[in-house]
């Protein structure tokens, strides 16, 4: 807890911004859910036949997983793309269900007897919903509101996936560190968020009883809300002077590389905003493409692969050829390589490989009763597993599981799968005591790191590519896996590492 | 629903209607403030065919009473009382002073009960209230549907003379709707007798006693026997 406490007290300035734009987010969100599921609310209630399609259409929308949302929505002109833009319609769409539930119980359960009054009495149509049915239906639609908002909460933190920001972002780079205290500077304080905002919303719908309303405590509401707004504004924009936005996928080396990139462009005196973590290659890609970052580092053969749909190349420099034209059609500049190869690793434990011998890749097919588990990425890639099974001749038994990246090389050593393809330069293989099979086939092509930038930066910052092409070869295989080590082995904080190196080096 | 049906009533009159579940009471008590509106025929209010008023202001100048009162539960019993008022944009110190008159009118001491609850009365003060908010605007017409009909025995004979204490006083055109014959007799000046949507008889109790129309007698006979429902 005393760590918790110091890391956060270190974070502080980051840590506002973060739980700024957590609040944005689901303040946001939630005022959207409300725009729309109250009217549509009402409208469902006074036609039950609109009640049943219009119930529907909204429980399809929570019943899609949140991640896949995120990745519907990407590719979509308007409300797609990455950032808070496509975070708030996902976490609205969320939203919408419980306010609209909320709202048509609220307006249903008024008593028909009541109504027949209100009308009898010579209360107009709108008078009749001002004056009757909203006040009556409100606690209903308060408690629609206060689910909305835990909901929102929770959700809001899968948005880091997507660029969002939030307290998310500490989460992911905890899994992705394998760093339980920075999880729980994201988990804990929005775990506190959400019972501080179903708490106001309580508080909200007492003084929305008639019998308990009080003007104090009216305005003690309004003016929380006021504060909590504005606080939370302002510090998300703590950040938001930027001149260039540095993305990274959800795994230390990433998380390492951009806080390099980043680091190496702040020395040339501009201001870069991080937002790292980024939920895989299809959104990380998308982002660069539609502006939303201006730079992360990729991997060739991944590059080759799975964004432009190449077939596997094993000559390095074609591979970097190939991309390099890819990417300029899009208007992206890859840069010179940073000189290491991240290949994928196939990893046993040590005291298997020990015991049964295992050397290379095809040696596995003597660990009989072998439980293969992966990345989800892996499973699908055309230089994934299904290839590697052919060019080995593998018989592994049973479905492979699959699995968080960040996950793998612990549920290796714990003894819950006995084989995985992990990253050649991660720090965990020393750390968990994992074996590298190696790929005397040549199976897997390269994986050279490549600092991907639009274009358009470049132009407008020609500093930036100065600077970058100074870091060609400068990472070797040895580096990297020692920088990703002293993060998810030593649980140093990347920028520290990544600072230590560039001093190191000189030059920048 | 309704076919071939004529009354008149007049100023200070109560007319009950009466007759079996279904028999149409309720949709005639509807037609006359346009909570329904007719296929044929018309309803005439104050010399004036009710097709041709704005509904809404039909709606203020008529009373309206229902069996569990239908009191508005987020609102005082004062607020309650002051709705119509309100709705007329009366000065606030005219209906504030109005709302202790009609409470004093209805029984209920205004001191005690003007900031009370509506889940806070029983089920004889709610149906005294609701009284108190249909007369409130100082309606010509007061439409009364099964006002009586939740409440024990006492009570009821309590409400009852209360009741016609006030329409001795204020003299209204009344229409009530009930079930319970013995109500009928006890409450209105005539009683219309409904079968099958239409007016079996409709004269005074003592007529509609002697009646010998099998659709009148079978309703008397059952409440000789004693058993009012």
């Amino acid at each position: 807890m005393s760590g918790l406490i110091a890391f956060i007290a270190s974070h502080r300035v980051e840590f506002a911004a973060r739980l700024g734009e957590h609040i944005v987010l689901v303040l946001a969100s939630t005022t959207m859910a409300a725009a729309i599921g109250i009217p549509l609310g009402v409208l469902a209630a006074r036609r039950p036949a609109l009640a049943k399609p219009i119930v529907a259409l909204a429980n399809l929308g929570q019943t899609i997983p949140s991640l896949a949302l995120f990745g519907f929505l990407i590719p979509l002109p308007f409300l797609g793309g990455i950032g808070t833009r496509t975070a708030l319609v996902a976490l609205t769409l969320y939203a919408v269900l419980p306010v609209l539930r909320g709202t048509i119980t609220g307006i249903q359960g008024v008593p028909a007897s009541v109504i027949d009054c209100a009308v009898a009495m010579g209360l107009t149509p709108r008078q009749v919903l001002t004056q009757i049915e909203w006040p009556l239906a409100l606690p209903s639609i308060v408690s629609g509101l206060r689910v909305a908002v835990v909901i929102g909460v929770g959700t809001a933190t899968i948005a880091s996936a997507i660029g969002a920001g939030g307290l998310g972002d500490y989460i992911f780079r905890g899994l992705a560190m394998v760093d339980s205290t920075v999880i729980l500077a994201g988990a804990i304080p929005a775990a506190l968020l959400a019972l501080a905002c179903d708490g106001a919303l309580a508080l909200a719908g007492r003084i929305a009883d008639p019998r308990r309303r009080s003007p104090g405590m009216m305005i003690a509401l309004v003016a929380l809300v006021i504060a909590t707004t504005g606080g939370a504004l302002w510090a998300s924009g703590v950040t938001s002077r930027r001149d260039v936005t540095v993305g990274s996928k959800n795994f230390t080396e990433q998380i390492v590389l951009g806080e390099l990139i980043a680091q190496v462009i702040e020395r040339q005196g501009l201001h870069v905003e991080r937002r790292f973590n980024l939920g895989g290659t299809a959104i990380a890609h998308q982002a660069l493409v539609s502006g939303g970052i201006d730079a992360y580092v990729e991997y060739s053969g991944t590059s080759l692969t799975a964004i432009f749909n190449l077939p596997p190349s094993r000559d390095a420099n074609e591979v970097f050829t190939q991309i390099r034209d890819r990417y300029a059609a899009l208007g992206v500049t890859a840069l010179p390589r940073l000189g290491y190869n991240n290949t994928f690793a196939i990893l046993v434990r040590a005291a298997d490989a020990q015991r049964l011998g295992l050397r290379t890749i095809g040696d596995l097919n003597r660990f009989t009763g072998a439980r293969a588990g992966f990345g989800y990425e892996f499973l699908e890639r055309p230089d994934g597993f299904t290839g590697l099974s052919a060019a080995y001749g593998l018989n592994i038994a049973g479905q492979p599981r699959t699995m968080d990246l960040n996950l793998i090389y612990r549920a290796l050593s714990s003894n819950e799968i006995d084989v995985t393809a992990g990253d050649a330069t991660s720090g965990q293989i020393e750390s968990q005591k994992l074996v590298v099979l190696a790929d005397d086939r040549h199976y897997f092509p390269a994986y050279e790191a490549v600092p991907v930038v639009r274009s358009a930066l470049l132009l407008r910052h020609p500093q930036v590519a100065g600077a970058l092409k100074r870091l060609e070869g400068a990472i070797s295989d040895e580096a990297m896996r020692r920088m990703n080590y002293a993060v998810d082995g030593e649980k140093q904080d990347p920028f520290q590492v990544v600072k230590a190196f560039l001093d190191r080096i000189g030059g920048f | 629903m309704l076919r071939d049906v004529s009354i008149a009533i007049g100023a200070g009159e109560t007319v009950a209607l009466v007759g079996r579940s279904g028999c149409g009471k309720t949709t005639l008590l509807r037609l006359i403030n346009r909570l329904l509106e007719p296929d044929s025929g018309q309803i005439i209010i104050d010399g004036q065919a009710s097709a041709t008023w704005d509904p809404i202001a039909l709606r203020r100048s008529i009373g309206y009473v229902i069996q569990d009162a239908g009191l508005f539960p987020h609102r005082t019993v004062g607020s309650n009382v002051a709705t119509v008022p309100r709705l007329l944009e009366w000065p606030e110190g005219k209906i504030s002073a109005r709302v202790d008159e009609l409470l004093s009118m209805v029984g209920l001491d205004p001191r005690e009960f003007r900031d009370r609850w509506p889940d806070q009365l029983s089920g004889g003060q709610r149906q005294r209230v609701g009284l108190a908010r249909a007369l409130a605007a100082d309606p010509a017409v007061l439409l009364m549907d099964e006002p009586f009909g939740a409440i024990d025995a006492i009570t009821k004979a309590e409400l009852h003379t209360e009741f016609k204490r006030v329409q001795a006083s204020l003299r209204r055109a009344v229409v009530l709707v009930t079930h319970d014959m013995s109500e009928a007799f006890a409450l209105a000046d005539r009683i219309a007798v409904m079968h099958d949507g239409q007016i079996a008889i409709c004269d005074v109790p003592s007529v509609v006693a002697a009646s010998t129309d099998p659709r009148v007698s079978a309703l008397v006979a059952h409440l000789r026997q004693g058993s009012g429902g």
